[in-house]
C-alpha cells in the first residue's frame, strides 16, 4: 500500500498521490456532470469518458488501497477483470440506447 | 460416538430413512397417476397423492435435521444432552403427529379431516406444503420448542463452535418461521406473503444454515481440515445465503400482487442465489483434497461431496434458469419448476441428511465405519439414487419447455390438458427413473442390514494400508 | 488459507481470503445491479435522463469526496500501524469513521428531500433503481463502518501490531470495497446520460 520507508516531510506517499488523484478525477466527473444544461446532460462522449474516470479510479483503488499492486498469479487481476464486466455492460448499453 | 446422549440421535434418523421410503412410493404412484389419470382411484386420489409426497418430505427431514442436531451438538459443545428424555419423548410425539396425520389424508377425504381437527376454529389448512390440520401444526410446535430448547440449554452450558451456532441459529429460524403458518389471512396477497415466509424462507434460508453447518461437520470429521478453516468457509457461505436468500424472496413475489419492483429485486438477489451453493462446492471439495486424513468411511465422504454438487446444480443452477422475472413470466408454475423442485430438495436436503445419517450411523452402532461391502452398496445407492434424479430432472426440464412453449409461448397456445398429453412421453421417462431411484432407495437401506451382518461377523471395514494414511502432510 | 497466506504473502492479496470471496461475491451482485440499471436505462432514456436530472450533485460529489478520503484514512491507518505507531492508526480509523458518519448524513438528508417530495420505489423505474441501488450501497456503508469501528476497537486495545494487524487488513479492504462501488454508482446515476 503506503511506501514502507519512513517518509521525509517533502516526500509525497505513494498513497496519497492516489488520493490526489481520484479527489481530482472525482471533482472532474462532478464539473462534466453540472457543466452542461441539466435537460441535456454531458452527451455519450463525455458520458462514456466519466465510465473510464469510473473504471480507472476503481482500478487505482483495488491496486493501491486494497493492496493487489505487487501481487502475483491471478488475485492480482482480480478487481481489474471484475472492473471488465459492469464497464462493458454500462458501455454496451449507452451505446446502444444513444 | 463421545457422548452417550447422542445416541437419541438413532431413532430419528431410523424414522427419517422410513419416512423417506413412504415418500418415494407416494412419488412412484404420482408418477403413475400422471400418465394413468386413474390409478389407485378413488382410494388414493392424485391431490392427497401429492400431500403424501411433499409432507413426509418435509417431515422426514425436519426429523434428520433433529437427529443430525442431537448427534452433533454434544460432539460439538463437548458435554452431554440437556435431557435425552425429552429428546426421545419428542421423537415418538413427533413420529406419532406425522403417522396420524399422514393416515388421516388417506382415511378420510381433506374437507371433513379440516372439520374432524377443528379447522374452524383457527384455519390453518389448504395451503400447499402447510396441509397439515392446525392440531398437527400446534403438535410440531411444542416438539420445536422441545427441542430447541434441549439444544440451546446444552449449547449454552457447552463448548460454542460456529458449527453449533450457526445450526442453533438455523433451527430456530426454522421454528420461528413456521409460525407465519398459522396466520392465514383472507387477503390472498397477504396470504401469499405469510405462506413464502414459511416456504421460502425455510429452503432458501434458514435450512441452508441447518445445511453448512452439518456438511461442515461432517466435513471436519472426515477430513481432519483445521476447524478454523471450514468456519471461515461456513461463515462466507451462509452470510451469502442470507443475503441472497433473504432479499431473493422477491422472486416469488413477481405475480402476486406485489409491487412491480419486486421483479427487478426478486431477479437481481435470486440470481446470486447460486453462489452459495457453488461456493459450497468449492469448499467441500478443498476440504477434501486438503485432507490430512483418509477416513474409513468413504461412503460418507461420497455423500458429503455429492450434496455440494447436485445442491449447486439443483438449487443454483435449475433455479437460476427460471428465477429472472422475463422468464419466470413464462415459465411460473410449470414442469421446469417440478423440475427444480425435485433436483434442489434432492441435492440440498436429502443428500445432506444422509451424509449426516451415512457419518453418524456406524458410530452410533459402535464402529467407526461399516464394512466395505456394506460401504460399496451405499455408494451404489448414491450414483443409482443421483442419476436416476439427474435423469428425472432433465425430463421435466424437457417437459416445462415444450409445455412453456405449446401453452404459453406461441402464437396458437394450446390448453392445458392437450399440451399434458403432449408431453406423456417425458412423463413415462420420468417414471422409468423414479423406480430406478426407489431402486436405489432399496440398496441404500439394504447396506445397513449388511453393516450389521458383516459387524456380527467382524469385517473390517478397510484394508489396514489404507486406514489414516497422511495425505499432503 | 490462513496457512497458504502466511507462506505466499505475494501471491495472495491482504487480509482475510474469505474476505475476498465475500468481497468478490458482493462485487458480483452490483455488478449485475449497475448492468440492470444501464439495460433497464436502455428501455425508456427519455425517463431516466429526466429524472436524473432531479438528482443533487453536489451531495453526491461530497459523499464520494467522503468516501475516497475515508479509504485514504484506512490507509494511512495500516501504514502507521505497520510503523508500530498505534496511536496515530486508531486515530486515521476514527477519522474514517467520521467520513462514513458525513456520507450516511448527507445521503439520509437526499433520501428525505426526495420521500419528502412523495418518491417511492414504485414512483417509477428510475426512482426505483437511484433508490435500491442507493440504499442497497448505503446498507454497506454501514456494514464498513460496523467493522471498522470493531477494528478500531481492537487496535485502541492493543490487538494489533507492526508484525500482525491481519484483522486490520481485512476490515480495510472491505470498506475499499464499499468505496469502490460508490464510484462507480455516482457517475453512473448521478451524471452518464
Amino acid at each position: 500500500m503506503s511506501s514502507s520507508n519512513p517518509s521525509r516531510s517533502f516526500v509525497i506517499r505513494p498513497c496519497t498521490q492516489v488520493y490526489l488523484a481520484l479527489m481530482g478525477l472525482t471533482a472532474t466527473t462532478y464539473l462534466i456532470g453540472t457543466a452542461a444544461a441539466p435537460e441535456q446532460g454531458p452527451g455519450l462522449g463525455l458520458s462514456l469518458l466519466v465510465l473510464g474516470f469510473a473504471l480507472l479510479k476503481s482500478h487505482l483503488i483495488g491496486d493501491y488501497f486494497m493492496g493487489l499492486r505487487g501481487l502475483h498469479g491471478p488475485w492480482r487481476w482480480v478487481i481489474l477483470l471484475w472492473l471488465l464486466i459492469p464497464g462493458g455492460l454500462i458501455l454496451t448499453a449507452f451505446v446502444l440506447s444513444a | 460416538m463421545k457422548y452417550r446422549s447422542q445416541a437419541v440421535a438413532r431413532p430419528y434418523f431410523i424414522a427419517a430413512i422410513g419416512l423417506f421410503l413412504a415418500q418415494i412410493v407416494f412419488g412412484v404412484i404420482l408418477g403413475i397417476q400422471y400418465v394413468v389419470g386413474d390409478f389407485l382411484f378413488p382410494e388414493i386420489p392424485f391431490n392427497v397423492a401429492r400431500m403424501v409426497h411433499t409432507n413426509t418430505l418435509i417431515v422426514w427431514i425436519l426429523m434428520g435435521f433433529m437427529g443430525a442436531a442431537y448427534y452433533l451438538i454434544p460432539e460439538e459443545t463437548e458435554r452431554e444432552l440437556y435431557s435425552p428424555l425429552l429428546a426421545h419423548v419428542m421423537f415418538w410425539v413427533f413420529l406419532a403427529a406425522a403417522a396420524l396425520t399422514v393416515a388421516g389424508y388417506l382415511i378420510v377425504p381433506y374437507a371433513r379431516l379440516a372439520e374432524l381437527t377443528g379447522n374452524d376454529i383457527l384455519p390453518t389448512m389448504g395451503r400447499e406444503f402447510l396441509e397439515q390440520p392446525t392440531i398437527t401444526k400446534v403438535g410440531i410446535v411444542i416438539v420445536a420448542l422441545a427441542f430447541l430448547f434441549n439444544i440451546g440449554m446444552t449449547v449454552l452450558k457447552g463448548r460454542k463452535t460456529a458449527v453449533s451456532l450457526v445450526m442453533l441459529i438455523g433451527l430456530l429460524g426454522l421454528a420461528l418461521l413456521f409460525l407465519f403458518s398459522f396466520y392465514n389471512p383472507t387477503n390472498l396477497v397477504l396470504d401469499k406473503y405469510y405462506w413464502w415466509w414459511v416456504v421460502h424462507l425455510w429452503v432458501e434460508g434458514v435450512w441452508e444454515l441447518i445445511l453448512g453447518s452439518m456438511l461442515a461437520f461432517v466435513l471436519i470429521k472426515t477430513t481432519g481440515v483445521d476447524r478454523e478453516v471450514v468456519e471461515k468457509w461456513l461463515y462466507v457461505i451462509i452470510a451469502m445465503a442470507l443475503i441472497t436468500g433473504l432479499v431473493g424472496t422477491g422472486h416469488h413475489y413477481f405475480w402476486i400482487g406485489a409491487p412491480e419492483y419486486w421483479q427487478w429485486w426478486g431477479s437481481i438477489f435470486s440470481a446470486l442465489e447460486p453462489l452459495p451453493f457453488f461456493m459450497m462446492t468449492v469448499f467441500a471439495f478443498n476440504m477434501v483434497n486438503q485432507r490430512r486424513r483418509n477416513h474409513p468411511n468413504r461412503a460418507a465422504v461420497l455423500w458429503a461431496l455429492g450434496t455440494s454438487v447436485l445442491a449447486f446444480i439443483g438449487a443454483g443452477v435449475w433455479g437460476f434458469l427460471h428465477t429472472l422475472a422475463p422468464v419466470n413470466f413464462y415459465t411460473h408454475g410449470s414442469q421446469i419448476t417440478a423440475a427444480h423442485g425435485h433436483m434442489a430438495f434432492f441435492g440440498a436436503y436429502v443428500l445432506i441428511n444422509i451424509t449426516m445419517i451415512s457419518y453418524a450411523m456406524p458410530l452410533l452402532n459402535g464402529r467407526e465405519a461399516n464394512s466395505m461391502r456394506s460401504q460399496v452398496l451405499e455408494m451404489w445407492s448414491f450414483w443409482l439414487m443421483s442419476v436416476s434424479m439427474v435423469f428425472i430432472t432433465l425430463f421435466l426440464t424437457g417437459a416445462g419447455i415444450l409445455q412453456v412453449f405449446l401453452q404459453r409461448f406461441t402464437d396458437t397456445p394450446l390448453p392445458f390438458m392437450v399440451v399434458q398429453e403432449k408431453i406423456a412421453l417425458f412423463y413415462w421417462l420420468r417414471l422409468i427413473s423414479g423406480l430406478v431411484f426407489l431402486g436405489g432407495l432399496v440398496v441404500y437401506i439394504t447396506s445397513f442390514f449388511v453393516a450389521a451382518r458383516d459387524a456380527r461377523q467382524g469385517i473390517a471395514p478397510v484394508a489396514k494400508d489404507a486406514e489414516l494414511a497422511p495425505v499432503n502432510p | 488459507m490462513t496457512a497458504t497466506i502466511a507462506t505466499h504473502q505475494d501471491r495472495y492479496p491482504p487480509g482475510d481470503l474469505a474476505i475476498w470471496i465475500f468481497i468478490l461475491a458482493e462485487l458480483a451482485v452490483f455488478a449485475i445491479f449497475f448492468a440492470a440499471y444501464a439495460f433497464a436505462r436502455m428501455g425508456d432514456v427519455a425517463l431516466f435522463d429526466h429524472y436524473q436530472a432531479t438528482l443533487d450533485k453536489d451531495a453526491a460529489l461530497l459523499n464520494s469526496l467522503a468516501l475516497i478520503t475515508g479509504s485514504y484514512c484506512v490507509v494511512r491507518a495500516l501504514a502507521a500501524m505497520r510503523e508500530d505507531h498505534r496511536a496515530a492508526s486508531v486515530r486515521w480509523l476514527i477519522a474514517a469513521l467520521g467520513m462514513g458518519t458525513l456520507f450516511l448524513v448527507v445521503k439520509s438528508l437526499e433520501y428525505a428531500h426526495h420521500l419528502a417530495a412523495g418518491v417511492r420505489l414504485s414512483t417509477n423505474t428510475f426512482y426505483m433503481f437511484y433508490l435500491s441501488l442507493t440504499f442497497f450501497h448505503f446498507m454497506h456503508v454501514i456494514m464498513g463502518m460496523v467493522i471498522l469501528a470493531a477494528v478500531a476497537w481492537k487496535a485502541h486495545r492493543g490487538g494489533y501490531s507492526a508484525r500482525e494487524h491481519t484483522g486490520m487488513e481485512t476490515g480495510g479492504v472491505y470498506w475499499h470495497m464499499v468505496d469502490l462501488v460508490w464510484l462507480i454508482l455516482f457517475p453512473l446515476v448521478y451524471v452518464m446520460r
